[in-house]
This record gives C-alpha cells, structure tokens and sequence, in this order.
C-alpha cells in the first residue's frame, strides 16, 4: 500500500469516528392521542414541502385469513380500493388520480395498510377516502367476483414470471406448516376461488374496526386543525365484532425436510433455506443487525462473497429476516444455474456453518456498524416514510426508542453480543428446511440428498404442498 | 549538602531537562522521516530504544565527570575552587533554550503547514484557489445548485440539501446498448460489473469493502443509453468516494481471471431476467423485432454468444473509449458544498486525461413499412401481449405530450385502457405502458398479462381501438387536468429526497444538455393542450409503425391469426 492509500485510509478512519458520532436519526416531534373507540391517531408537522403522508393500519392481516380461505384480507384490501362512500370503483380512482395522490390498500401478514401521499391541499379529500374505504367500504359482490377471479390469474401470471418472487409464499407455507404465519399473503388459486361474499361481508365485521386501528399522519398541516379532522372521520367508527386470535410462537424445526418445486424447462434453480428465528422485540436486535449485514445483507456480505463474488455462480445470494409480533422465518435465498444447484446449495450451507462456529470478528462489526448508521437516515427522509415509521412502531407496541436509542444500541454490541445473536436466531445447517423452485427432472436426484424430500409442480393451485 | 544541591551543581538537572528535549526534537525528525519514506517505520522503536538507554547513561555521566578547562575529569579529581561549573551551566541552559526554540517552532510549523509535508508532493499549485463555477442565472432555478466543468471535459453539478447527514452521488457515462455492435453486444452492461473488479491500486473487493465499511452503499445500472453508477453515504465518507470513484476511472485493471468470473455472473443475471421470465423473454425479442437498423435492437445483457465471446482487446478499448471524463456528468446531491466538491473532484479527477469524442451512433432508425409480429410459444399459464410503436427521443417536446398521454391511457386505475380492458370487460388481467426516453427515438410500449384462455386478438383489436379514437377525437379537458396532476405531483415527489435530486439533474443534463431544464419541466407541462396530445397520438398510432408480440402456448398463436 503507498503512502497515499495509508493516508487517505487513515483520513477516513477519522472521519468515520466523527461519522458514528454524527448518528442522530431521532424521530421528528409528535403527538399520539387514543380516540374514545381505540382508535389511535399519531401526528407529526412536517412543513419542508407541501405534502402529506398518511398511513392506516388495521390489526390482523393474513394471520386471521378463516381456515381454508387464504387470500380473504388481501381480497379485501383490494376490494375497499373498488368502491367506498358514495363512488363506484369507477369515482374512486378517479377521485385520488384526478388529484395527483398516491392510494393504496394491501394486506400484510398481521395488518391490512392503507398507504397515502398527497399535496396538502388535498387532505380534506383523501382523509374522506380513506375514511370511505375503512367504514363504508361497499363490498360489491360483482366487484368481489372480478377481483377474485384477477387474483387468481395474477398468480399464475406470477408462476411464468421471476419464479424468486413466488419463493416466500412456498417457504412460509413449508416452514410454518399450520401457523398462520404460513399463509400466503395473496392467498392460492385455491382457497382464493373458495371464499364466498357472504364470508367476506362477514369477514369484513369481524376483523375490521375502530379499536384495530392506526392512523399516522406526518407532512404539511397544522396540528390542531388536523387532530379534529381525523377525530370527526374516524372517532365513531364501531369496534371489530370478534377477538383477534392469539398469536403464539411457531417451533423451529429440527432435522432437514426438503420441498422441490417442478417449473419444468426452468434453466436456473432458486432456492431458499431457512428456519425460524426471533421475534422484532428481540432485545439483542442491534447485534443481529449487525450479524445479519455481515452474513447476507450487503453486497461485500460473506454470503454474495463466496457466491458470487469469488465463485461467479449466482447474480446474487442475502439473508433475510423476517420481523413480526412472534418468530419469523431466517432465511438464506439465491439463485444458480440448473446444473450447479446442489454445488451452490451446499456452498451456502458451508457459509452458514461458518458463521455459526466463526461467528463475526472486530473488523466485520465495526464495517457494518458504520454502513447501517450511514445507510439509516435516508429511511427516515420523506413525510411518507416517517408516517410508515410511527405506524410500524404503535402496531408492534414499541416506543421512540426503539429508533431513537438504536445507534447507541448499535455502539453497545461486542463480539461476544453479536455471537449471542448469531446463537439464538441462525440455525445450523443440520436443522433446516429447504425450498427450490427448478426443473425437477434435472435436479430431483441432487437434492433428494439433502433430506427428505417432498415434490410438487409450480402449476398446482396452492402453495401448501 | 543536600542530594538535590548536588545534583543542581554538577549541572545533572540541566543535562536531563536537554537530554529530554533534545530527544523530543529527535523523534520528531524521526518521525518526519518515516512519514517520508526515507527510513524504515522501525526506526521510530529503535530510536526510543536509544534514547531511553542514553538517558540514565548521560545523568551518570553528568554526576561523575566534570568538563574542566584541561579537559574532562571525574568531579572526584577537581579542585572545587577551581570548577568552572557554574559555566558549564550557563552553556547547558543556553543550549536548552536554542533547543526548546527549534521544538516549538518546529511543532508550530507543522501545525501552521500541514501541506509542509515532505512526504506528498501533491500538485497543489495546480488546483485554483477558487474554482470557477456556476449557478444558474434563471429564474426558477435553485441558486444553491452549482456546475463545474473541468478541463478535462468532466461536468459536475452539486446539488446541496441539509435535511439529512447523507450524500447521493451519481455517475452518468454516456455508454449503453447504442453503442454497440454485432459481437460487443451487453458489454456496456459487462463494464458496469467490470467497474466494481478491481484497480491497479485496490484489489479485487477492495472497492466495496473500503466503501460500505466508511457506511456507503453503491449500485449500478445500465440502459439502451447509459451506465450510471450510485453511491448512498454518510457525508463523513465522502472524500473516500471521491476518490474510490476517481480511481476506478482512472486505474481500472480488466483482470482475465475477473473477467471470466464475471462471465458466469452475468449469465445467471441474464437467466433471472430474461429466460426465466415470461416478461423478459417477450420484451427483448420485440426489440429485436422492431428496430432493424438501429442498436436499440440489442438487449442490454447482451446475446450469449457475445457475453461468451468478448475479448480483452474488445474490453480495454471499449473502457478508454468511453469512460473518459468528457464522457461522464458527475452529479452530486445532499449534506455537501460545492467548494468541498470541486477540489475534491481536482484531486481525484483532475489526473485523468480526457480522450476523444466517442465515435457517434450513425445509424437512424429507416420509417417502419408495415405491422410486425412476433409469437413466442411456451407453456404459460397466463399469456402476455405486448405492442410497441416508434416515438420520439427525450429531449423532443412531443416525449413530454407522449408522457401525459400514456397517463391517460395506462397510467392507474381510472385510466382509458384498465377501465375498458380490465375492470369493464375482463379481458386483461393487467395493462401498463412507458415511453424509452433516449438519446434517439426509441418506442412507446404497451404491456399487458392476459388470463387463460383469453381472445388475445380481441384484446389487441380493443387496444388499437382505444389508441385510434384517442388519435381521431383527443382527450377531454379533465383527462388532461388530471394527468397533469399526476405528472406534477410525481415531479415534486421525486425531489423531495436527494435521491430524486440526483438522478432528475442528472437525466435533464444528460439528455437535454442542460440540468436546468429540469426546472422549466412543470411550466411545459402545464402547457401541453389536447391538440399537442392528439397530434403526437395521431403521429404514433398508426399500424404500419406497430409491433405486436404475443407470449403463449401454441393454442394461443391459433388465436391471434384469425
């Protein structure tokens, strides 16, 4: 190394210590009010540019989808975009898209979301029609039937396209087994076609109402003006008819079990490996950030290293963690040609057992440190985020500090802290399940090897082998 | 006598109060000279070493002997009457001063000078004290945006905004699929890996390791126009961006053994995004399809063939050729000053010598003679239609007009082509469209999923139903209001992060010579009419310029014939 690298890699060591000290992502000043029917409502004045994000949040999400009827919130959440208050589906789009806003309603594992981003002169206007949307939905069975039946053929659009998208929906489903975790969010072609309008209807009094709800609103409004506002749309809305179910933590599993999907003439194999891990309270979650980043969340990650960088056998290799209310699923996902499936499977698996002997060393850390600090303001820059923010943190039940302490948290851990959280979320290469998404005929021998092995074709109408 | 009157009288005090601060001038030079290069860094230890064994042996010295007039003798042997230590002394203490004079102007010079550095002979005369630069002199303009064109041909526009402690940096090389030919095709796409492989001065890795352990992230893509790298960090990384970005344009090494590696890597990319995807798949054959003539037609991953076929000598003239600085626009947005961004871009891009103009893309596209067709049979669930037309290139006013009107047509929920295909008579799934904004006219394209068993030629007969009576009869006034409200809405949306800042100058400057123009952007629109937007309807709908290509299983293809 030359003088002048030594330098400039000394300068920059310097500047990374005034950096770390520089991390200060604190949230914004705001206001949390609880309505008299449970609703609560969190304010934030943001007055750089004369835009409003605002985000609903209804408990319960896919994890309440009835038995047999996954897809049922996701068929809702659409169909609440398909006509509310006085408008058909026809004068609802129009009503937003006239105005230049952004609205969009989806289901997620644990809540249905409404997100908005709009002008500020707007506001009046889309908090009616998201009010419309969550209270006076009009649940047009001929809409219900259109939505449903384009559901269905999305999915098996989805099934000709990127095979990595559909990947989640057959590992969670592998994964958690009866769980509801293990729903697929969209729901199957299946048990999407299964459920009746009158189950939605009475779906919809069941899991939807004022004590399920969140609504976050940050950007360009005056306070006092916007607290009555959202008061008035939503403080008289009824509660939910039935009890959210109580949510327990799904086992890990122990030993190998193997799903392989057939997308025949497939010329490259995706496959994901995991287990499951922690819940978003985990208290050690700095250090598993940081684990995490090291092992498969960045492009220099030891995982996209071996596998692409140094080997060349795959565009790309990361490790996921899911974060929910109970346990998620830890995951390694990649991607590789047909005929190098079990070479590259068994690569990872060796990283992983790497990192759970090896664990991280002092080098690795404080790398990763500096890039989730450098890389954390950005995720807080624009109205609408902020508003995803604080609505993330009411719904799990967590407070300013889980923001606003993490980067001291982060400058807590220790390598002794990180291989904590290594221990208690990755799993050994030994008790994992696997899911690959290729052309069976070509692999199914290779991969019967990995553990016992269970087989179905990407053409069957459900995700749930 | 005391112990301590002694050790004052045989000047023993005074000899180690200089002994330290001679020694303190000595390591200093030592040090000096290690920085320089000129002795090993193991001096410094060996110096240390020396002084602290000399230091009891000078006081021990300094106790038994006495310098005398006949020379030096044992204190013991010296007629006290006769000892001229007193004058000793006063030698010793002048010698203290001159010493400790030299170690503090020595320390101030250091702190005064830091450029006083033997050590890097850096060409600071060279960089201008105040770099000649620019702000905009229009109205509408931002004042805090700066440009800066250096004299190698590299431009460079500042953005600053202080929201947050973050920095986006944006290269635009002005290299992509045009650019290429019959044999070279994807090796646009091939630099952008080849640009994170390694220099002759950082190894292979180096390059992101150093830059996400200062807490950066990067990224890159590349278009039928462009290759454009990102960088997203904390303002505290920025020197270390700067100049990994201008070492890696300035010391690339096409290193065979990366290359080959790179090889495999960009197949599986072209597997993910192409042949194991119906989209895909469909997308680069109807540009294979609808442009005969100009390199539009290439996918930008490349054909196999090519990415196989590529040579060394193909790579390193491709690389001299285009990533020269006249051929890049440097665009910076966030925590920065411009001054901070100008000299660190003299130090770090400055040394590399510009290169000649790349040669032009000659070829334009002939007139279309008549409708084009492509099926492609494979076993989908869902069939997929797609339609293409030849518009116009970004920088032309009728892209603009194109914009609002493919809003209307394809742009959300309440647009012409969802209402009547997807929610009226349930014969598409989906329906989206886009406009190639490049440098030369590229298409407008039309996407849309089919579900199983669709009438795909009823569907396309619907479509260009809808695209005639937009061009015989226009838009009304409130499909006009309301794309507007879109477009506008969208435009300020994406400046409200430096993110957005970054790539909206950099693509007004590219394909319209001038970031300025980003800001004339809502008056344009605001102005467009419904004449503009039936004209350029009328202009680009029309048979003899369409391509349709159609994804499906053979059953599908029976259908589109009849």
């Amino acid at each position: 190394m030359t003088f002048r690298c030594a330098a400039g890699l000394a300068l920059s060591l310097l500047s990374l210590v005034s950096g770390v000290d520089a991390f200060e992502v604190t949230l914004p000043a705001h206001e949390r009010i609880v309505l008299d029917n449970g609703a609560v409502l969190i304010l934030s004045e943001q007055h750089d540019v004369p835009l409003i994000g605002l985000e609903a949040v209804v408990h319960g999400g896919a994890v309440t989808d009835p038995d047999g009827l996954n897809g049922m919130a996701s068929l809702l959440a659409e169909l609440i975009q398909h006509g509310a208050g006085q408008r058909d589906a026809a004068a609802f789009a129009d009503a937003f898209e006239s105005v230049g806003a952004r609205l969009r309603a989806s289901a997620e594992l644990e809540a249905l979301r409404i997100s908005a981003d709009f002008m500020a002169r707007d506001a009046e206007l889309m908090i009616e029609l998201v009010a419309d949307m969550l209270q006076r939905p009009t649940l047009d069975e001929q809409e219900m039937i259109k939505l449903q039946t384009r559901s269905i053929n999305l999915i098996k659009a989805a099934k000709g396209g990127d095979p990595g998208e559909l990947l989640p929906d057959y590992g969670n489903a592998f994964l958690f087994g009866a769980h509801p975790y293990g729903n697929p969010v969209s729901g199957s072609e299946e048990t999407l076609a299964a459920i009746s309008h009158e189950q939605l209807l009475s779906y919809y009094g069941d899991f939807f109402g004022g004590d399920r709800l969140i609504v976050s609103v940050v950007g360009d409004f005056n306070m006092e003006a916007m607290k009555e506002r959202l008061t008035a749309a939503f403080g008289a809305w009824r509660p939910a008819g039935a009890e959210l179910p109580e949510l327990w933590a799904a086992s890990r599993i122990t030993g190998r079990r193997v799903l392989l999907i057939d997308k025949p003439g497939a010329t490259q194999t995706y496959f994901w490996i995991g287990n499951i891990g922690v819940a978003i309270d985990y208290p050690n979650r700095a250090s598993l950030d940081l684990a995490n980043t090291v092992f498969g969340g960045r492009f220099t990650s030891m995982l996209n290293k071996e596998l692409r960088v140094e080997a060349g056998l795959t565009y790309g290799a990361r490790a996921l963690l899911q974060r929910l209310s109970r346990p998620g699923a830890v995951v390694i996902s990649s991607f590789t040609e047909t005929a190098r499936t079990i070479e590259v499977v068994e690569m990872a698996l060796d990283v992983l057992g790497r990192l759970r002997r090896s664990g991280v060393d002092d080098d690795a850390a404080l790398s990763a440190r500096n890039y989730i600090m450098g890389q954390f303001p950005p995720r807080l820059e624009t109205a609408a985020q902020r508003a995803r923010q604080f609505a993330m943190l009411e719904q799990y039940g967590l407070d300013a500090s889980y923001i606003n302490d993490y980067g001291a948290m982060l400058e807590a851990t220790s390598v002794e802290s990180i291989t904590a959280a290594i221990d208690d979320v990755y799993p050994t290469p030994e008790n994992v399940s696997f899911i690959l998404i290729g052309d069976a005929a070509s692999i199914r021998e290779a991969v019967a090897e990995l553990g016992p092995l269970t087989e179905m074709s990407i053409d069957e109408p459900r995700f749930r082998p | 006598m005391s112990l301590f009157s002694e050790l004052r009288r045989r000047n023993v005090l005074r000899v180690a109060l200089l002994y330290v601060i001679a020694a303190l001038l000595l390591m200093w030079i030592v040090r000096r000279a290690v920085s320089g290069n000129w002795v090993p860094v193991w001096a410094i230890e060996f110096m240390l070493l020396l002084l602290a064994i000399g230091f009891p042996v000078a006081l021990i010295f300094a106790w038994v002997y006495e310098i005398t007039p006949q020379g030096l003798k044992k204190g013991v042997d010296v007629d006290q009457t006769q000892s001229i230590v007193y004058k000793t002394g006063q030698k010793l203490n002048a010698a203290v001063a001159v010493l400790a004079v030299l170690g503090v102007a020595a320390l101030v010079g250091e702190r005064l000078l830091p450029e006083f550095e033997l050590v890097r002979p850096e060409p600071v005369e060279e960089i201008p004290l105040r770099p000649v630069y620019d702000s905009s002199e229009l109205a509408g303009v931002p004042k805090e945006i700066t440009s800066y064109n250096m004299a190698n041909g590299m431009r460079i526009i500042v953005w600053p905004d202080h929201d947050i402690p973050n920095v986006v940096l944006y290269n635009f090389v002005r290299a992509g699929g045009r650019n290429e030919y019959p044999g070279i095709t994807g090796l646009s796409h091939f630099f952008e890996h080849m640009m994170f492989s390694g220099t002759t001065t950082h190894k292979p890795g180096e390059f992101d390791r150093i830059m996400e352990t200062a807490g950066a992230a990067n990224n890159a893509y590349t278009t039928n126009d462009l290759t454009v790298y990102q960088d997203w960090f904390p303002r505290a990384a920025l020197e270390t961006v700067m100049e990994l970005e201008g070492d890696r344009l300035q010391n690339l090494a096409i290193d065979p053994d990366v290359v080959d590696s790179e090889r495999g890597v960009i197949y599986s990319e072209r597997r993910l995004r192409v042949d194991n995807d119906n989209e895909g798949r469909l997308y680069e054959q109807m540009l294979a399809t609808a442009f005969v003539a100009h390199p539009y037609q290439f996918p930008v991953i490349g054909w196999p063939s090519d990415i196989e076929g590529w040579t060394q000598g193909d790579l390193e003239s491709y690389f001299k050729t285009y990533y020269a600085p006249n051929n890049c626009t440097l665009v910076l947005s966030g925590a920065v000053s411009p001054e901070e961004i100008f000299l660190l871009a003299e130090r770090y891009f400055a040394p590399i010598p510009a290169q000649p103009e790349p040669p032009p893309v000659r070829t334009v596209e002939p007139p279309q003679l008549g409708e084009r067709r492509i099926f492609i049979d494979v076993e989908a669930q869902a069939p997929l239609l797609h339609l293409a037309f030849h518009a116009g290139r970004a920088a032309d006013p009728e892209t603009r007009h194109m914009g609002l009107l493919l809003d209307i047509l394809a742009g959300g929920n309440s647009s012409r082509l969802h209402r009547l295909l997807v929610e009226e008579e349930e014969i598409a799934v989906s329906v989206g469209a886009f406009q190639m904004e490049g440098f030369d006219p590229g298409l407008v394209y039309f996407y849309l999923t089919l579900p199983p068993g669709a009438d795909i030629a009823l569907v396309e007969a619907r479509v260009l139903e809808e695209l005639t009576r937009v061009a015989v009869a226009g838009v009304t006034r409130a499909e006009l209001q309301k794309a507007k409200n879109i477009v506008l809405a969208d435009f300020w949306r994406s400046l409200a992060t430096i993110e957005g800042k970054a790539a909206a100058l950099g693509r007004y400057a590219v394909f319209t010579g001038n970031y300025e123009n980003l800001f004339s952007a809502p008056e344009e629109i605001s102005a467009a009419t419904a004449e503009q937007l039936q004209a350029v309807a009328s202009a680009v709908f029309r048979r003899e310029n369409m391509t349709v290509g159609v994804l499906g299983s053979g059953d599908d293809a029976l259908d589109v014939e009849q």
